[in-house]
């Protein structure tokens, strides 16, 4: 079996893994980093622009290949497993959160506290907006003041979102630029946007996504990238609870059984293959899984769930001109102490929804040609804006994953099964935040002739992470702020996995700062042995 | 339109995959190809749209409609009917969009950041 040894093994190739070896190698300079990821590396910007075509054309995957037909995952809202991981096609949106997220028990006697200040995380905010490249504009409001000033200035609002703005306004809530890791000056060796509307496909790089810093690191001779290499176990030492050894199959080689040997080793898989790698590694002196003394790893699964509308409006919105870029208001970031808890973002987004061309009327006759342009025609005459609400829920403990013994991948792994359970707290008040969600859209369909064409709510939670929770205590947490798990002390766990509440905004941003922030630690830690 | 859509048949990839994006966890592939279904369908209107009577040309095209239980557009021709899959081609495009809002936006077309504060210019020749 082939072994290979290095100084830091890290699992996973996404947009953690991408951030720690980048910042680790520049740390620590001649450091061997090895990343091993499960799927395959999609290192061919040449061949985007014909993948965006075809996505148009078809409907065809942009991202041809970017998943392992039987590495699935009941509950997992995205199939993609290849080296850049989920931020191969993300929006680019990069929001933080704000205080109030880690301060939940102490402000509101909600959830649980993260074990980290704000000020600390604020810092890594700004390093992850520069290493990312965000483009966007200070938020007005004093709370969400940010130590240093975006590296770019923020996308050029369309027409579209201008004419927007001034209609969402007219109800007293302030709306501002969504802050996106998208160049609005070539930055970092990447172009400039150029607005192709396809952002889950970027042709150009753009829109950052993490294989730009894999091929960089890879050139440079700052790592080593082993992909379609599935790790299925972490291996103890004999005798002391530290991980000597990581083992997989190597998917290029006819599933050749592998093995990776270093002193340090991060998981960095993301909110659904982290704690399943955990799982998965249970042994006789640890036969609930690794770093699970706590029984907390793959409980508090958490998200945010999330009510959209779509709203008619007295504006001339062009759809079509960036339908990526988007507003965004922190109005609601903050719930009074003294008023029930509701909190969540609001973002606007042009749309075409209720105004697409249709080959019948309404009362069922057929339109054709000429008809149909004019019936189109007549019914696009007023615009429309997507608006949506990411709300702050908060996990139950028993929101988990689990590994579901009767579906199994091709070597014989219990593949993971999650299932998201909302705290009693948050059922609670599901009827006053549905209720308070209500009261927005209607106002800010009344500020301007609106009408509410529909309104929904999401049926998963989205921008889901957890799984691993930090905290200070062993007993309540599977790692702590930094990811170091509590029960291995060469083991560490980054991005995702580790929060304990997802907030209510995006939260891709978050694990990349929390992750940097794990590679100050790593760095030192690393340093302190060699 | 009738020469794109053709060479979109022709450049159709049956078992292609289709888009899993996130969202979607079901892996799907393209179904075969539609284009034994459109001549097939073709055939069967070779004779009425060889009629001289406009309307009787329509009511040979609504009752092909009506026959496939047509409701509405898809996304992406789907073989359903080569009538409402050729509508849906182009009325789904950027072109007909821009002709919908009588504005060159341009939806498909990678364009500079610079200008889009304003509303895009008119379409030349918009009807």
């Amino acid at each position: 079996m082939p072994r290979y040894e290095s100084d830091v093994c890290i699992i996973g190739g996404g947009i953690s893994a991408a951030m720690l070896a980048q910042k680790l190698s520049e740390l620590r300079p001649g450091i061997a980093i090895t990343v091993v990821e499960a799927g395959r590396s999609l290192f061919d910007l040449e061949k985007r622009m014909d993948y965006r075509r075809r996505s148009l054309d078809y409907g065809e995957n942009p991202w041809p290949g970017d998943f392992i037909e039987d590495q699935s995952a009941k509950g997992i809202i995205s199939r993609t497993m290849a080296v850049g991981g989920s931020a191969l096609h993300w929006g680019g949106t990069c929001n933080r959160f704000s205080e109030e997220d880690l301060r939940l028990k102490s402000m509101f006697g909600l959830a649980t506290d993260w074990p980290i200040e704000w000020k600390q995380l604020e810092k890594y905010y700004c390093e992850a907006e520069r290493r990312l490249g965000v483009s966007g504009e200070p938020s007005p409001l004093p709370e969400d003041r940010a130590s240093q000033p975006y590296p770019m200035a923020a996308m050029t609002l369309t027409h579209n979102l201008i004419e927007l703005k001034k209609w969402a306004e007219k109800s007293g809530i302030p709306f501002w630029s969504t802050p996106q890791a998208k160049n609005t000056v070539a930055y970092d060796g990447r172009a400039k946007c150029i607005r192709c509307n396809t952002c889950a496909i970027c042709p150009t790089g753009a829109r950052y996504s993490p294989d730009f810093t894999f091929k960089r690191l890879l050139a440079q001779k700052k790592i080593t990238l082993h992909d379609q290499t599935l790790i299925r176990k972490l291996v103890l030492h004999d005798t002391k609870s530290i991980v000597v050894a990581a083992r997989g199959v190597n998917r290029a080689r006819q599933d050749e059984p592998v093995e990776y040997r270093a002193p340090m080793f991060v998981v960095a898989s993301g909110y659904a293959w982290t704690p399943h790698l955990l799982l998965l590694s249970r042994n006789s002196r640890f036969p609930d899984g690794l770093a699970n003394k706590s029984g907390l790893v793959g409980k508090y699964m958490c998200g945010h769930s999330f009510r959209s509308a779509f709203i008619e409006i007295d504006a001339k919105i062009y759809p079509g001109m960036n339908e990526q870029h988007g507003l965004i208001s922190r109005q609601y970031f903050r719930s009074k102490p003294d008023q029930p808890f509701v909190r969540h973002d609001l973002r606007i987004w042009e749309s075409a929804a209720g105004h697409e061309p249709r080959v019948r009327s309404l009362d069922g006759k057929i339109l054709l040609g000429d008809e149909l342009l004019a019936d189109w025609r007549n019914r696009a005459q007023r615009g429309t804006a997507r608006v949506r609400g990411y709300v702050d829920t908060h996990p139950d403990r028993e929101s988990s994953l689990t590994l579901d013994e009767t579906a199994r991948n091709r070597w014989g792994d219990p593949l993971p099964k999650i299932e998201h359970r909302l705290d009693p707290a948050t059922l609670a008040r599901q009827d006053r935040v549905r209720e308070h969600m209500q009261g927005i859209f209607e106002s800010l369909a009344k500020a301007n002739n609106g009408k509410i064409l529909s309104t929904s709510l999401g049926n998963y939670l989205d921008h889901p992470a957890g799984g691993c929770r930090m905290g200070d205590e062993p007993s309540s947490s599977v790692c702590d702020s930094y990811g170091q798990t509590h029960d291995h002390e060469n083991l560490f766990v980054v991005g995702s996995p580790t929060l304990p509440t997802a907030g209510c905004t995006n939260g891709t941003l978050t694990f990349v700062a929390l992750t940097l922030r794990s590679a100050d630690r790593i760095a030192r830690v690393r340093g302190a042995r060699s | 339109m009738a020469n794109r859509f053709e060479a979109w048949v022709r450049q159709y990839r049956p078992g292609a995959e289709m888009d899993h994006g996130y969202g979607v966890t079901r892996l799907r592939v393209k179904a075969s190809s539609p284009a034994p279904a459109y001549l097939a369908q073709l055939e069967l209107l070779h004779q009425p749209l060889a009629d001289l009577d406009p309307s009787a040309r329509r009511r040979a095209v609504e009752a092909a409609l009506e026959r496939a239980n047509v409701r509405d557009l898809p996304r992406f021709p789907d073989g359903r009917h080569i009538i409402s899959d050729l509508l849906s081609f182009y009325f789904h495009s950027s072109d007909a969009n821009d002709l919908c809002y009588r504005a060159a936006i341009r939806r498909d077309s990678c364009r500079e950041l610079e200008g889009s504060d304003n509303p895009p210019p008119p379409l030349n020749g918009a009807a």
